[in-house]
């Protein structure tokens, strides 16, 4: 084995072309982790602004109603992680503004310098191994059996069998632990700029290095696998990008198109918001038939009423639209599920929908800002209704008592982690084995 | 093929010749194992040869094209360092070898895909002798190689005959067999036609016998 590791080394990193690509991958590597580095510190600074600008605007609000008019904002922060999967995002900078009214919006700015904030495909220290990885790792495999005159030879001194399984052993070793290296550096590198991850961020972050590395060697045995059913011909290149093309952009590509193509399946949000406004209409016109009918009824007796409407809102017409609202969020956390079962069927469509994930903003992230934003806003509802009718001409008190206003998405690895952490096993195992039937076939019969 | 019987004795540099487009590379496969034959069989030593790639029954040295099917992005000394350690060759037989053909150590520094043709030959066919065994077969393996060349692959031949070793050479060259051979076979239409002493092919019409066989 020790003769194999030693070689397979030589073999790969004495290589001058090697070494370039290596490198390459390093330099953007550290590009990538830098800039999220930079992205991350920058929110904090915006972040600070955002606080100060929420406080300084209930100071001015005058009273309770104007203050459920105008309501505040929640600002979606994402967890430390998501530096190494900046662009991973399914969420941009995304936040919502909680008020009275019934619509729930989640918005994204475009303002300012973050029109730029776009970085297009795969460009995050997760699109390294995605992109270039992947591309190095299909290159290597294509390389290790070098060319059936040879394993003819080689198969008279030892066994072809024992060839194939330690020169992919040998070569497995040098390229995880290389990307291992390089995850693993950068994870602890980021700690002298004062990010701090909790227990829990570093043990997602592990088990998707994990994903990596076998989504990476999955890669490396297609190169392989395609080497040996082109019998070694030289015209390997043409169909290595055209696999390659395949798995990283057109799968993924498919399987979006196929997500949206659900999506299609719900109902509109609007409708949603439609629906919502008709039962608040319902309760309004109530209020407004009671106002025409009783014009001559004396101001602190329609305060009465108002009120009274108002514990009806919240016992009637805001559960109903909570209800529609939640009934809205599970439908889509049902397509969610569904992508999210699709996606296990290849590495490529897994890794990203991991990356995501593991970004803090991605699917779930989304469905855990919209609990947390209904959440809030029900909360709200309670403190204005009770604020508003009981002392509405008091000094406006801000609902906002600590960080109720920040929404701390947690970076998160999906439910079905170990079931793609097991198909792409499964993927890799079959590729390897399908490789060495060919394989034999050619040495020993060419 | 059909009737292919002949034996190679202990010592012994036996030739089978037989036209160069049919080929020496279809008999060479089914020596070594990898071909399976429908009938008959093929004794190394007195027995069945057994599972090739476990104790191969013989030193088998295939016809090579160049360098650059040998492409392991290594440097040459490299190379053979993993070949004695992964695969128990003998490094002192395969550097015996090369000290033979004149090897000079500078290239063990160069990438196998650089070497000149010559060498490399030589390093492929160190790599090979590197293992002792009494029964060496040889495909065509100097077909297209210099004169340099050839003639320190019949000192090594030589050597490995007076060393006891029985050698089966599958070729289709007969000034090359009449001069290195002590036996030779005829081989046509997969069939073994004529045996004859080397030293007897000199005596007779050496044109006739190409016509004959090997046309």
């Amino acid at each position: 084995m020790l003769a194999f590791l030693r070689f397979e080394w030589r073999r790969i990193f004495c290589v001058k072309k090697n070494l370039i690509s290596l490198g390459f991958i390093f330099l953007f590597a550290t590009y990538f982790v830098l800039s999220g580095v930079d992205e991350y510190r920058q929110f904090f600074g915006e972040k600070r602004i955002f606080l100060r600008y929420e406080k300084e605007k209930v100071s001015h609000v005058v009273n309770y109603s104007q203050y459920g008019g105008f309501g505040f904002r929640i600002l979606f922060e994402a967890p430390p992680l998501n530096l190494f999967f900046i662009n991973s995002n399914i969420l941009q900078d995304v936040e919502s503004n909680i008020d009275t009214f019934e619509m729930i919006e989640v918005e994204s700015s475009f303002k300012g310098n973050k029109l730029f904030l776009k970085r297009g495909y795969f460009k995050d220290f997760a699109g390294i191994p995605l992109i270039f990885g992947s591309l190095f790792m299909l290159y290597l495999g294509h390389l290790a059996l070098i060319s059936s005159a040879y394993l003819r030879f080689i198969a008279g001194n030892m066994s072809l069998l024992k060839y194939y399984i330690m020169t992919t052993i040998s070569r497995f070793f040098w390229m995880d632990l290389f990307f291992i290296a390089l995850s693993v550096g950068f994870f602890y590198l980021v700690g002298f700029w004062g990010i701090i991850f909790s227990r829990q961020e570093q043990s997602n972050y592990f088990l998707c290095l994990l994903f990596q590395i076998l989504f990476l060697n999955f890669f490396y045995l297609l190169g392989q696998l395609i080497t040996v059913l082109l019998r070694f011909r030289k015209i390997f290149f043409f169909w290595f990008f055209i696999v390659w093309f395949v798995c990283i952009f057109l799968l993924p590509e498919i399987s979006r198109i196929s997500v949206f193509n659900q999506s299609q399946a719900l109902e509109s949000a609007e409708q949603v918001n439609l629906e919502k406004f008709r039962t608040l209409m319902v309760l309004e016109k109530k209020f407004r038939d009671y106002l025409k009918e009783n014009q001559s009824v004396p101001l602190d007796q329609i305060q009465k009423m108002q009120k009274k409407f108002a514990v009806q809102y919240i016992n009637s017409t805001y559960l109903v639209n909570t209800g529609l609202e939640s009934r809205y969020l599970r439908t889509v956390e049902n397509v969610i599920a569904d992508h999210e079962r699709q996606a296990i069927l290849f590495p490529t469509t897994y890794y990203q929908f991991m990356t995501g994930e593991m970004s803090g903003k991605g699917y779930y992230g989304y469905l855990d800002f919209m609990d947390y934003i209904m959440q809030v806003r029900n909360s709200f509802i309670q403190f204005y209704l009770k604020k508003r009718y009981e002392e509405n001409n008091a000094m406006v008190e801000s609902f906002v008592k600590g960080d109720e206003n920040v929404f701390h998405s947690r970076s998160r690895l999906p439910r079905t982690y170990w079931f793609g952490v097991l198909a792409t096993l499964l993927y890799g195992i079959i590729v390897f084995i399908l490789t060495f039937r060919p394989l034999k076939r050619q040495v020993f019969q060419p | 093929m059909d009737s292919v019987g002949f034996e190679v004795a202990d010592s012994e540099i036996y030739f089978l010749l037989s036209r160069a487009d049919w080929g020496s590379d279809l008999l060479f496969r089914v020596l070594s194992g990898t071909e399976p034959i429908s009938a008959g069989a093929i004794l190394y030593d007195g027995r069945p040869a057994p599972d090739w790639g476990k104790a191969p029954p013989a030193v088998f040295i295939d016809r090579i094209a160049d360098a650059a099917d040998f492409e392991t992005e290594a440097r040459l000394g490299d190379w053979i360092d993993f070949l004695c350690a992964g695969s128990g060759l003998d490094r002192a037989n395969l550097f015996k070898t090369l000290l033979v053909c004149n090897f000079h150590e500078r290239h063990l520094k160069r990438k196998v895909r650089d070497l000149p043709p010559d060498v490399f030959h030589q390093v492929y066919l160190a790599a090979c002798l590197a293992r002792e065994h009494g029964n060496i077969v040889i495909n065509d393996f100097i077909r297209g190689a210099g004169k340099g060349f050839e003639l320190k692959f019949n000192k090594l031949l030589l050597q490995k005959k007076a060393l006891g070793r029985a050698i089966l050479y599958l070729g289709s060259d007969i000034f090359y067999a009449s001069e290195i051979a002590d036996r030779v076979g005829f081989i046509k239409n997969g069939c073994l036609l004529f045996e004859a002493d080397a030293a007897d092919l000199k005596e007779m019409d050496i044109k006739d016998l190409y016509l004959k066989f090997l046309n």
